[in-house]
Order: structure tokens, then C-alpha cells, then sequence
């Protein structure tokens, strides 16, 4: 998937509903309450925080681009669609952004590690200057290479055999898997440079970083799926174990404990809205989630009653209609309701 | 004590480089020592040897950070296991931890702006230190190219250490910098080594041109006329970008290189130059650091360097395996005007004392609201915590003084009609002895032992995945 496309499906999936700075936020991976909870109402799981250093001007030159090619069209607020972008055929993508959360930077990192150490010893060559210098990822990999017994040259053999193996099943271009294989460094053959693959592919630096995240969701699915014996190891503390961000998850404990919203806010000396993004969060992920302490049943019924008519997930428009529900609650209301359909 | 023996076992070399033998003999007997020795000629060693020996933690100071990162992966890939580096980046569980287990490094990094802090002050009080080593010393110096307010600092720690024996190190000091390290650091009677500054396999070129734009029709020129490997000094990272473009159009390999990159793809294209796979580098001066490539042939300046010192620092990563090599400084008309004011805009302005001394020293909204600028805000903040606002505009005004004085020095270089060489050398109060043949632009170059252009063998790369990864793993 090019950059520009990213832009594109997501540019779709919101309706209408949303300005052109929400993907921006969302391709960032923005961990505020209106950009987690789009990614509830319109399913935006996979493209969540997929280039978190994106810049805003790059991001800008590429929407510009975008509306001059005649993908966007200008209309009053809102930002719409043509119809050449509507028929757009844009391949499906292995993004997991959601699941994997830019934790696929630490798997590269240990595999690349790995592959420089193997391309060294294996050619009896002792000492180098390793590729990546953060020193958790450093002494992870030496107890994992000590643990695999990587001097014997079977190990290498086997776990080159294992990186053809699931990367030939991954269902991604073999451009992606040249990307990915361009990132490498071995003895005597350093990794290329994102402008390097760029060039030499005739892409833009956006587009061969976002194939290079796509690739690595892709090979990370593959890997969590076959469970080679080697490769698995590397995905050691990846797997997010729950689905809430950090922050939220430690509101869901306080909230567990019997903390009301505010108390939770003074504890953790944060603001209320932010806590209430929170819950919103918690809203959107729990199947269970229990709304009665925020909203009474009937506000509830309204709220998504009023959603309904409108169709519209806009909160300033249920808000003329419903003024005496808060923002924080329609919000809720509609996360929950996202969730269901 | 048997050195060489000692230099054998721990770095498998036979025999000491010039220089290296008298600094550490003089260390080891517990003298104070200021070292001068050139970049390349192995400062480290200087007292990671005498660490060997010493009963007590080394200490070593380090202004820069891509500096201290560098030593610290030297001394780790040697097999070195007790180093520990301590700067701002530190995360606090690692903190905890090295505070804890202090005494038992033998080789602690510290940056100047920790050390002086009134906790790491008190942690490395309770610990022995064997040796401080003050890197880059002349970092110290207010006169000199590279000056950082905070290594003045570390004279402020010495008393909590109990006066520790001291070791400077440096590349590049004049007498009037070797007198201020001296002072700063309460060093009484040091010996003082200092080696010939000049490189005799170093062959200094100027071409001067009349328009900027007749520059890059030279590097085209030139890349096409001899072989690298070589690094090209853009000035600026667009114009390395530039450079890099036009190398690569010209069928050369040639990669940029400068500090708004990803660190990952800064490594990439240093190891790719490390391994020939490059011929060319096109920088900002962000490149050199920490790089060990013995057989750069070219050192080029597309832009005039600020200073003399900087200049000697950048020439000086050429030829380190001592075969012949050439640096090349470009100028056109009109350029020293720009390297003036250039120069001249680094340092604090009025509007910037003023608001630094209305706001306070502490008042760093002042960089983030854009109104002082990071270096000009810790300049002035530095000095007004020594002196009277008076005093910190004198002192500025001396700043300014010395920068006009490097900046005349540059121009002089380029309108000389002497020997290059001998001008260089003479900036470092040392006399040129011994002329090679192959000297300067000012003596007739002969550019026939520079190796003439070839097109190489790149490496041909397949379009398939499964090639590479069977070119990486070959098993």
C-alpha cells in the first residue's frame, strides 16, 4: 500500500465525519480520546500508530497531492471523496497497528541483530560493530543466541531456513520483501538506507517505510501463525497482552477498586477529560462494559436513538438535540454502540 | 612493567605509536599530563593502559555524547566489560542500579553537565577514583573552536574528588589553549606532550572560482578523475543532499550523510563506507566522529570551514594509514563574507543577554518560545552565574573577538601566497620542519600519486529477496 492510499482508506472508512488532520493522528498513532475512539466507531484497528514518526509537512505535501491529482474534493467543512477515489482499487493490507502497536521496530531490531551475528560467526569472524546499539535489545539477543547455541552452524542453518520459509508464506508484494531484506546488514553487506530503497525503487520515502511496517505485520502474523521453533523466540514481549493502552489500563484498575472518575483524576493528577478518555477506551474494548454509573438508561436510549436518526456520529450535532447529555456521554453511548455494530 | 607486553595482550598491537609510550610512562608514575596528540593517533589508549594498572576507577569526561557512545562500544567490542556511561540519557531504572554498583566500574563516562551535579557530585565522592580523564580538553577553552560552558564545570568537582591525578586529552590547542587547561583544571607543573601537528602524507589544495555555481562543476570533475574513498564537507544538509545527488547522477556511489536522519540510516551509511561499498560521503561536519577508516584518500570542503582548528580536526580523517592524501578547499568570491556572518550569528546577541538576565538563568521557556537559542541561552546562562551582567556582555564582547580572529585566520588562508602548510602548523604555535615534496597548492602539487579514476566494480544486486538474505547468511 502506498502512503497516499493509506490516506485514501482511511479518508473512507470515517465517511465524511472527519477532518483531514484524523489520519494524520491516527497513522501517528495519537493516544488521545478521539482518536481512540474513532478507531471503535469506524475500524480503524490496522492503520493505528503504523508511522509514529510521520511528519506533519511530509503528511501535508501528501494530502495536497492528493487533492490536486483530484482525490479530494473541497466541500464547505468536510472533506469529500471523488469518485476516481472511491473506485480506487487499493490492495488489502496485512497492517496490524492495533495489535502490534510499533513493537515490529523491536522485532526488527532483534532480528537484525541476530542475522549480523550469524552472518559473522558463521564466516568465523568474531568482532563487529553491531547494528544496533540500544543495549536492552543488545543483551536480549545475546541470552537468546546463548540460549539457541547459535555457534552451531546447524542453529544458523536452520534458522535461515526458518526466515525463507515465513517469509515466502507471508502474503505481502516481493517489493516488501525486498524492502525488509534491504534493512539487513551482514559481513561486508551493510542495510541500504530508507532513501536508498526509495530511490531504487522509484517510491517515496513514506511509501517504502509503510511497506517495510506492512511486511513486518505480515511476517509477524506468519511467524505467530506456523510457530517455527527458532523464530517464535523473537516474539518474546511483543504480543501485547491486552488491547487497552497503558495509561487506560492503569484507570481500569483504580476504577476496579472503587475510585470514582474524579478521585481517579486527583490521584493520578491528571485532568477529568482525560480520565474520561479512558473510559471511553475501556467502553470500546470491554464486551461487558457497564455504562449505568455514567449515564442513566433512558440518556443511554436517547443518545443512541438520536445517532441512529442523524446518522452521524458527529457529537456536536446529537449535543443540539440532547442538550442536557454531556459530551462525555454521548461519546460513551456511542463507543458502546460502535462496539455492537 | 613491561608496556609493550602489555599493549600486546590487551590490543594485540607490537609497538606504540608516537607519543603513546611517553603519556603513559608519565601517568603511570602519577603525574598531571596534558597530551596533544593529533585525531587517529590513538588517545585512547593513552588511559585505557594505564586502567590496566591503576588500582581504581578511570573517570573519563566526555563533551560529547556521539563522543562518549563511541568510546564506550570501542572498549565493550575490545571485550571490556566494566564501563558504564552516565549522561542525561540514562533511563532512572538503569540509574538506580549504576549508583549502587559505582566502585565497581573500572571505566565511567560521565558527561560535564552530570558530573557537576550536586547528587552524582556526592556518589562519585564516595568512590576512588584512580585518574580523571578530560577529553576533548579543549572544549575548556573559550578561545577554542568548540567551546562548551559546561566543561568548565569539572574544575568545580575537584575538590569532591580529593584532587585526583588528571589526564587532558586533546587534538588541536594552541600555547593559549594549553595555558587555560591548565589553569581550569588546577593542573601546577603537567607534562606537556605535544606531537608535530602537521601530517606530512596530507597535501593541502585550495581552488578558488568566481561563482559559487563553478563548484560543483569541479566535484564533477573530480570524482571523475580520481578514486575515493572520500568525504565530501557540503556545509549544510541540503547542500549534502545536493551533492549526493549529483555524485549518484555521475554514476558514482556516493551516499549523505548528516544529523536529521535516522540514527539507524546514519549507521547504515557509515558502514557502508566502512566497507567500500561507498566511495563518497557528502556531509555536514555531523560526520567523523567515531569513524575508523584508515584509508580515506580525499577530505573536500565545498564550504569554507569556521575555523583553522576545525579545519586541521576535518583534513585530519584523511590518510590515517599514512599513504598519500588529498584535502581540497573550495572557495569562490564572497564567501568569507558569508563565513563571518555566520560565524558571528552562533553567538549571543544583545536581545538574548538581556532576556536571559530580565528572565533568570533558569528560565529555558525563553528556548522553547524561540526567543534565545539553545547554545547562545547556556553561554550566557554559564557566565551569569560567575559574573555581573557587565561582566557576562565583556565576556561575550571577548567571544566575539576571538571568533573574528579565527574567521581572519581562515581568510588569510585562503589569500596566502606562502606555504599552506607552514601557515597551518604556525596557527598551532609549532614550526614546520621537514617540507615534504608534495606539499600545497602554493608549491605545485603533483596529483599523479593520487590513484587515478576507475569505475569499480559495484557489487551487482539482484531484484530477488532470497539473493540478498543468501548473500548475508552464505551457509
Amino acid at each position: 500500500m502506498l502512503f497516499s492510499e493509506l490516506i485514501l482508506v482511511i479518508m473512507k472508512a470515517v465517511n465524511r465525519q472527519r477532518t483531514i488532520s484524523s489520519p494524520y493522528h491516527l497513522i501517528k498513532g495519537k493516544k488521545s480520546g478521539q482518536t481512540i475512539q474513532d478507531i471503535g466507531y469506524f475500524g480503524l484497528y490496522p492503520y493505528f500508530g503504523v508511522l509514529p514518526k510521520l511528519d506533519k509537512k511530509a503528511y501535508d505535501q501528501a494530502v495536497q497531492r492528493l487533492f490536486s491529482e483530484g482525490y479530494l474534493l473541497v466541500n464547505e467543512q468536510v472533506v469529500d471523496l471523488s469518485q476516481k477515489a472511491l473506485e480506487s482499487d487499493i490492495a488489502a493490507s496485512p497492517l496490524n497497528g492495533w495489535k502490534y502497536r510499533g513493537k515490529e521496530n523491536l522485532f526488527f531490531n532483534r532480528l537484525s541483530l541476530i542475522v549480523q551475528t550469524f552472518s559473522h560467526t558463521s564466516q568465523q569472524i568474531k568482532i563487529f560493530d553491531p547494528i544496533v546499539s540500544n543495549e536492552d535489545v543488545q543483551s536480549w539477543v545475546k541470552k537468546y543466541l546463548k540460549r539457541i547455541g547459535f555457534r552451531d552452524l546447524a542453529v544458523a542453518r536452520a534458522f535461515k531456513e526458518e526466515l525463507l520459509i515465513t517469509l515466502t508464506e507471508t502474503e505481502i508484494s516481493e517489493t516488501h520483501k525486498m524492502i525488509v531484506m534491504e534493512r539487513l546488514t551482514g559481513s561486508g553487506l551493510s542495510g541500504l538506507t530508507w532513501r536508498q530503497i526509495a530511490d531504487s525503487k522509484n517510491l517515496s520515502l513514506l511509501d517504502v517505510q509503510l511497506m517495510a511496517v506492512e511486511a513486518l505485520h505480515g511476517w509477524m502474523a506468519a511467524i505467530e501463525r506456523s510457530k517455527p521453533p527458532l523464530l517464535i523466540g523473537l516474539m518474546d514481549g511483543i504480543i501485547q497482552q491486552s488491547s487497552l493502552t497503558e495509561t487506560a489500563q492503569r484507570t481500569e484498575k483504580l476504577f476496579g477498586q472503587g475510585f470514582s472518575l474524579e478521585q481517579i483524576a486527583s490521584l493520578r493528577q491528571l485532568k477529568t477529560s482525560t480520565i474520561e478518555d479512558h473510559f471511553v477506551e475501556l467502553a470500546m474494548n470491554d464486551p461487558h462494559f457497564n455504562y449505568m454509573p455514567f449515564i442513566n438508561p433512558t440518556l443511554y436510549k436517547a443518545i443512541i436513538a438520536e445517532g441512529r436518526r442523524q446518522e452521524t456520529k458527529r457529537l456536536r450535532e446529537i449535543k443540539e438535540h440532547l442538550p442536557e447529555a454531556s459530551y462525555f456521554q454521548i461519546r460513551l453511548a456511542l463507543a458502546i454502540r460502535g462496539k455492537q455494530g | 612493567m613491561n608496556l609493550e607486553k602489555l599493549l600486546q595482550s590487551t590490543y594485540g598491537f607490537s609497538s606504540f605509536r608516537p607519543g603513546q609510550r611517553e603519556i603513559i610512562e608519565r601517568v603511570l608514575a602519577g603525574e598531571d599530563v596534558i597530551a596533544l596528540l593529533p585525531t587517529g593517533m590513538g588517545k585512547s589508549i593513552c588511559y585505557q593502559l594505564p586502567a590496566k594498572v591503576l588500582p581504581d576507577s578511570v573517570l573519563i569526561v566526555s563533551p560529547l555524547l556521539s563522543l562518549m557512545q563511541d568510546q564506550v562500544a570501542q572498549l565493550k567490542k575490545m571485550g571490556e566489560k566494566s564501563v558504564v556511561a552516565i549522561n542525561s540519557f540514562l533511563k532512572p531504572e538503569d540509574k538506580e542500579k549504576i549508583w549502587n554498583t559505582l566502585s565497581s566500574y573500572k571505566f565511567i563516562f560521565i558527561s560535564p553537565e552530570m558530573l557537576v551535579q550536586p547528587f552524582v557530585k556526592r556518589k562519585l565522592g564516595q568512590i576512588r577514583i584512580s585518574l580523571l580523564v578530560a577529553d576533548e580538553a579543549h572544549c575548556i577553552s573559550q578561545w577554542g573552536f568548540d567551546f562548551r560552558p559546561d566543561y568548565l564545570r569539572i574544575s568545580e568537582i575537584l575538590p569532591a574528588l580529593n584532587f585526583p591525578q588528571v589526564l587532558a586529552l586533546t587534538a588541536t590547542a594552541t600555547d593559549k589553549v594549553t595555558e587555560e587547561i591548565k589553569k581550569y583544571l588546577g593542573l601546577k607543573e603537567p607534562y606537556v606532550y605535544t606531537h608535530p601537528m602537521d601530517r606530512k602524507n596530507i597535501v593541502y589544495d585550495i581552488k578558488k572560482f568566481e561563482d559559487g555555481r563553478d563548484k560543483v562543476e569541479f566535484i564533477k570533475e573530480f570524482v571523475r578523475k580520481f578514486n575515493g574513498p572520500g568525504i565530501i564537507y557540503a556545509g549544510t544538509r541540503k547542500k549534502s543532499q545536493e551533492l549526493s545527488v549529483l555524485l549518484t547522477e555521475q554514476g558514482i556511489s556516493a551516499a549523505f550523510y548528516h544529523g536529521g536522519m535516522e540514527h539507524q540510516d546514519r549507521i547504515f551509511v557509515q558502514q557502508q563506507f566502512q566497507n567500500g561499498e561507498l566511495q563518497w560521503i557528502c556531509s555536514t561536519n555531523a560526520f567523523g566522529m567515531g569513524v575508523h577508516i584508515p584509508n580515506i584518500r580525499h577530505v573536500i570542503h565545498f564550504q569554507l570551514p569556521t575555523s583553522i582548528e576545525g579545519y586541521v580536526q576535518e583534513v585530519g580523517r584523511a590518510g590515517r594509514d599514512g599513504q598519500p592524501s588529498l584535502a581540497t578547499l573550495l572557495y569562490a568570491q564572497g564567501d568569507e563574507v558569508l563565513l563571518e556572518s555566520l560565524v558571528m550569528d552562533d553567538l549571543p546577541n544583545e536581545h538574548e543577554i538581556k532576556a536571559v538576565n530580565r528572565h533568570g538563568v533558569g528560565a529555558t521557556h525563553l528556548i522553547d518560545q524561540g526567543i534565545v537559542r539553545e547554545t547562545a541561552f547556556r553561554v550566557i546562562s554559564y557566565w551569569m552565574t560567575q559574573l555581573p551582567i557587565e561582566g557576562v556582555i565583556s565576556q561575550i564582547e571577548l567571544l566575539r573577538s576571538g571568533k573574528r580572529l579565527q574567521v581572519s585566520k581562515i581568510r588569510e588562508l585562503i589569500g596566502l601566497e606562502g606555504c599552506l602548510r607552514s601557515y597551518i602548523i604556525q596557527c598551532f604555535d609549532q614550526q614546520l620542519n621537514d617540507k615534504p615534496d608534495n606539499c600545497c597548492a602554493n608549491d605545485r602539487i603533483n596529483y599523479d600519486v593520487f590513484e587515478a579514476f576507475s569505475y569499480s566494480k559495484e557489487k551487482q544486486f539482484s531484484l530477488e529477496w532470497q539473493d540478498r538474505l543468501g548473500a548475508i547468511l552464505p551457509i
